[in-house]
């Protein structure tokens, strides 16, 4: 594609509308680290003054950083296993024509048209009647039927979108299927994969409403915030770790990007 | 993030496939050995005992004997209110003890699966005050409680004295003013709310139960809904809005007042000419409890007179343990909401009587219509 | 990937001829293989979804006896649920609230998704990472956020006044249903973008070079070409986000007030205080059937669409 082509002329209105759109889409977050430095137990306007001693709190607050493990264990988890059993599922449903696929198909999304609390408290009447004990494989399990619909979902579109004669002229040429797979549909799929995992680990990092009714004596994250929201004085110190795990994403996001940058830059249309 | 810098030597051609295979399946492997087994070492721990209980709870202070003997805290496990910690129980979520409040307590005992304290176990068990023993069902026949009292305290009107005009006494009325409609806010659960609902309309609480007083409470919360602004569960939502000025009054326990009064709010908790409501939390032994003997010692630790002082100065509740109180002086207990001889508050208030689960069932689907506006 | 990567390792390098009978009969069979890469996925939904759903279809024909359940099977939920007018108005509710969130999202969204699809030529990873990453903290304090935002004392209430437009604070900003709109539109933000994103990203842009050559002006091109071809995304968009929002109890009983709780919230209800967990299940499962005719009248609606824009 050439660079003079229309496509690629700057749209001043859709650049202004997209600035726009991330600073409406930050702005509540950012209000976080404003308060988790605000020297004030009560998250309110105006501000009282800055502090440090929130951040110094969260080293004593133990039951704080448990919590961020389970919750980044079970996130790692859930988003490279329901990724990949995401894209074995969407590749068969998309390649083969399988008898009853549509079948399978609705019920795999089924979780999607559920209400989470259903599974919560399904799935723990469940579990205690064959008397598995609540862990955090049990939230596992949990936030794998939360993810696996969403995995699928994603990554169907990339699926379908290929051609599929791409494969077939792959194939046609005497590679064998992992082979094809491997050269052929992978880096097409990709941007689909890199969805899922983010997809995925998203969901899994945020998910209350299961992680409730399955957690064992071991809380995620979220699950700790929720019971901390009755406590003020704890909560500026939840703040903070927020405003941590924030400060952490960004500049783990920009290492991969600034090692990755060239692969990137070639690679994107 | 590395999952992206892989893919990308792929893209690029510098790993190779295989090599990214297997770095791949390590990767994998790794996940799946290592990872969900909790950090710190429980397996050691494990003996020690789990307590179900509400966040704010969890922290060293109020274990101090328990933790100066075995070197470690028991385990935690937290819930956000008692009806989803009873659920989960009954769902087969097997914990030493649990932290439930009194108008509970029938409901508790009736699912079975807790078993009566021996109170011999327990070295401070004789100062624990009579009176928060001394609850209806809280006897199991043989003279053992299913309940150790921990924690206590009043539900009332926290109120800005500065926007707030009083017109005579403080009273119940208050949550029911007009001139506040939309600037008032009430505590959600039916556990605190119903029952404050029934001393405004009157009834007397040994007949809450009948028909009569559910006709009674309900016509009050049906007036007072137009009036609210927020029916929240978490206290923090309340402070705040008292705090900015958005509430003028709002149904809290002490803790609320104790807390914006320490950030210099002038609010007061109100001692309403009908009484306040009292209540009484406490600690459960499950019936299955697999560290029974640490569970004792972690209930001694609670009934300590170190743990009360901290629950008294840093919480303003009430505390079960009668010498807690010795260290505080007249005013310092008064403007806490508290009192050297803590029996008297609690006969001033109106006790919660523990109900069935059928009423509870009733209260809560009426309740719940209600706010919901139907 | 487990079994792809088995399937490798029987491969010998030379030549493909060498398999196992096994491994002969998955290559060749492509049911069998299609039937084996969805096994994983299967065997988890079966243990996570299929088990507790029958629990649930069972039990929304019980009824609640003390903490026990009569498990004599009953229409009785189901008839409280059609003569009660509470039920019916909170589900019209939850439907319109995540409704009007749901169309907000993508409408919003999709400019978006189309900007870095098509003009964003370095760093579309950088971008699609920015738009992800306050996804990265918690649901619970993006809500909590929000609360700052719209409250009393909060960023929009403070900015009027000191700018002098308003008198006193807002109210109906915190506490309403338009809180919970707001607060959804934003928080599922990722939901929409995403698929969005890799649905416009994946067009052919050849196609439009070709419309542009043949005299179609960008809005002719962006009808007849894009939109038919991303409405894939548009409708897994639209899924993603009205069908988890319909059941959402966290938003609303944080920020809806006494007007605003939806019937996730009524369903929990049934689960904890009321404790009529039968009630519950027959309340999700009418939430079920009135999602899924909604998505079918959805899904018919937008194909006949398609058809008509090509």
């Amino acid at each position: 594609m050439s660079d003079v082509s229309y496509i690629r002329r700057p749209n001043r209105v859709l650049t202004v509308y997209a600035y726009i759109f991330l600073i409406v889409l930050y702005l509540p977050v950012l209000s976080i680290p404003l308060f988790a430095f605000n020297d004030s137990i009560y998250v309110r306007f105006p501000l009282q003054g800055f502090t440090t001693q929130w951040f110094v709190q969260l080293w004593e607050r133990e039951s704080l950083w448990d919590a961020l493990g389970n919750s980044l264990r079970v996130g790692f988890f859930v988003a490279a296993l329901s990724t990949a059993l995401g894209v074995l599922a969407a590749r068969a449903i998309t390649r083969t024509r399988l008898p009853g696929q549509s079948a399978i198909v609705a019920f795999v999304m089924l979780p999607i048209v559920m209400p989470g609390i259903i599974f919560g408290v399904a799935l723990l009447v469940l579990l205690s009647r064959i008397g598995i004990p609540l862990s955090l494989y049990t939230v596992t399990l949990g936030h794998m039927i939360v993810c696996l619909p969403f995995a699928i979902a994603t990554l169907l579109p990339r699926f379908e979108g290929f051609d599929k004669s791409m494969e077939e002229a792959s194939a046609d040429l005497g590679e064998n299927g992992w082979f094809t797979f491997w050269r052929v549909t992978f880096p097409i799929v990709l941007p689909g994969i890199v969805a899922s995992l983010l997809l995925t680990f998203t969901i899994s990092f945020d998910e209350v409403i299961m992680a409730f009714f399955l957690t064992g004596t071991e809380p995620t994250l979220p699950m700790y915030i929720w019971s901390q929201l009755r406590f003020p004085r704890e909560f500026p110190s939840v703040l903070a770790l927020s405003t941590i795990i924030l400060f952490v994403s960004f500049i783990m996001v920009f290492a991969a990007l600034y090692i990755g940058r060239m692969g990137l830059q070639k690679n994107d249309r | 993030m590395d999952i992206i810098d892989n893919l990308n030597a792929v893209k690029r051609g510098k790993l190779s496939r295989r090599a990214f295979n297997r770095s791949l399946f390590a990767a994998g492997v790794g996940l799946f050995s290592a990872p969900l087994l909790p950090r710190r070492a429980m397996a050691a721990e494990g003996d020690h005992p789990t307590f179900f209980t509400w966040g704010g709870y969890d922290i060293a202070e109020i274990y101090q004997p328990y933790e100066a003997k075995h070197g470690v805290l028991p385990n935690f496990s937290i819930f956000g209110g008692t009806e989803e910690a009873l659920t989960k129980m009954r769902g087969g979520f097997v914990v030493d003890a649990a932290h439930p409040c009194n108008v509970g307590l029938k409901r508790w005992v009736d699912s079975g699966l807790f078993q009566p304290v021996d109170t011999s176990r327990l070295a401070n068990w004789g100062d624990v005050m009579p009176e928060l023993v001394a609850m209806e069902g809280n006897d199991n026949g043989a003279g053992r409680p299913w309940m150790v009292p921990f924690d206590w305290g009043g539900t009332s009107i926290t109120y800005r004295t500065d926007i707030f005009e009083l017109e005579g006494e403080e009273s119940w009325d208050m949550l029911w003013d007009q001139r506040y409609a939309g600037r008032l806010g009430s505590l959600a659960s039916g556990g605190d709310a119903w029952w404050c609902g029934a001393i405004k309309a009157g009834v007397d609480f040994k007949d809450i139960a009948s028909d009569e007083a559910f006709e009674r409470i309900s016509a009050v919360m049906r007036e007072q809904r137009p009036l609210i602004r927020v029916y929240t569960d978490d206290t923090t939502t309340l402070e705040q809005a008292l705090a900015s000025g958005e509430m003028a009054a709002a149904m809290t326990w002490n803790s609320s007042a104790v807390l914006l009064q320490s950030e210099e709010v002038p609010v007061k908790f109100a001692k309403p000419k009908e009484g306040q409501l009292t209540w009484v939390c406490g600690i459960m032994i499950h019936k299955d409890a697999p560290n029974l003997d640490k569970t004792y010692e972690m209930i001694d630790a609670l009934l300590s007179v170190e743990t009360g002082q901290f629950m008294i100065n840093d919480y303003g509740y009430g505390h079960s343990n009668l010498k807690s109180f010795d260290a505080f002086d007249d005013e310092t207990l008064v403007s806490l909401g508290l009192s050297k001889n803590p029996a008297e508050i609690l006969g001033e208030g109106h006790f919660m009587i523990p109900q069935s689960q059928d009423w509870e069932t009733r209260m809560n689907e009426t309740f719940e219509m209600i706010k919901a506006g139907f | 990937m487990s079994d792809a990567v088995s399937t490798q390792g029987s491969i010998p390098p030379t030549q493909t001829e060498r398999r196992n009978g096994l491994g002969r009969l998955i290559a060749r069979s492509e049911v069998l293989r299609g039937y084996l890469m969805l096994s994983p996925a299967m065997i988890i939904m079966i243990i996570g979804v299929l088990m507790p759903f029958l629990i649930l279809v069972a039990m929304s024909f019980w009824t609640r006896d003390g903490f026990d359940f009569d498990t004599t099977l009953t229409l009785t939920n189901y008839g409280r649920a059609i003569d009660e007018p509470i039920f019916g108005a909170f589900l019209a509710r939850s439907f319109w609230v995540s409704g009007i969130a749901t169309v907000a999202t993508v409408l919003l969204c999709y400019p978006m998704a189309y900007y870095v699809a098509f003009h964003v030529h370095r760093n579309k990873m950088l971008w699609i990472i920015m738009m992800t990453l306050p996804f990265w903290t918690s649901y619970l304090l993006r809500v909590f956020a929000w609360k700052v935002i719209l409250g009393y004392e909060g960023v929009i209430n403070s900015s009027l006044l000191t700018a002098g437009v308003i008198e006193a604070p807002l109210e109906f900003l915190l506490y309403s249903q338009t809180a919970v709109i707001i607060t959804l539109a934003h928080a599922w933000a990722a939901f929409a973008i995403l698929p969005l994103y890799v649905s416009l990203e994946k067009i052919d842009r050849s196609l439009l070079e070709a419309a542009a050559d043949l005299g179609d002006g960008p809005t002719k091109r962006f009808l007849r070409i894009t939109l038919p071809l991303s409405l894939p995304g548009v409708i897994s968009a639209t899924f993603l986000i009205f069908i988890p929002t319909t059941g959402d109890y966290i938003t609303p009983a944080l920020l809806g007030g006494p007007d605003g709780a939806m019937i996730g919230n009524l369903i929990q209800l049934q689960f904890g205080a009321v404790n009529n967990w039968p009630m519950g299940a027959t309340l999700s499962i009418i939430l079920m059937l009135w999602i899924a005719a909604v998505a079918l009248v959805f899904l018919f609606v937008t194909r006949k669409s398609k058809e008509s824009l090509i």
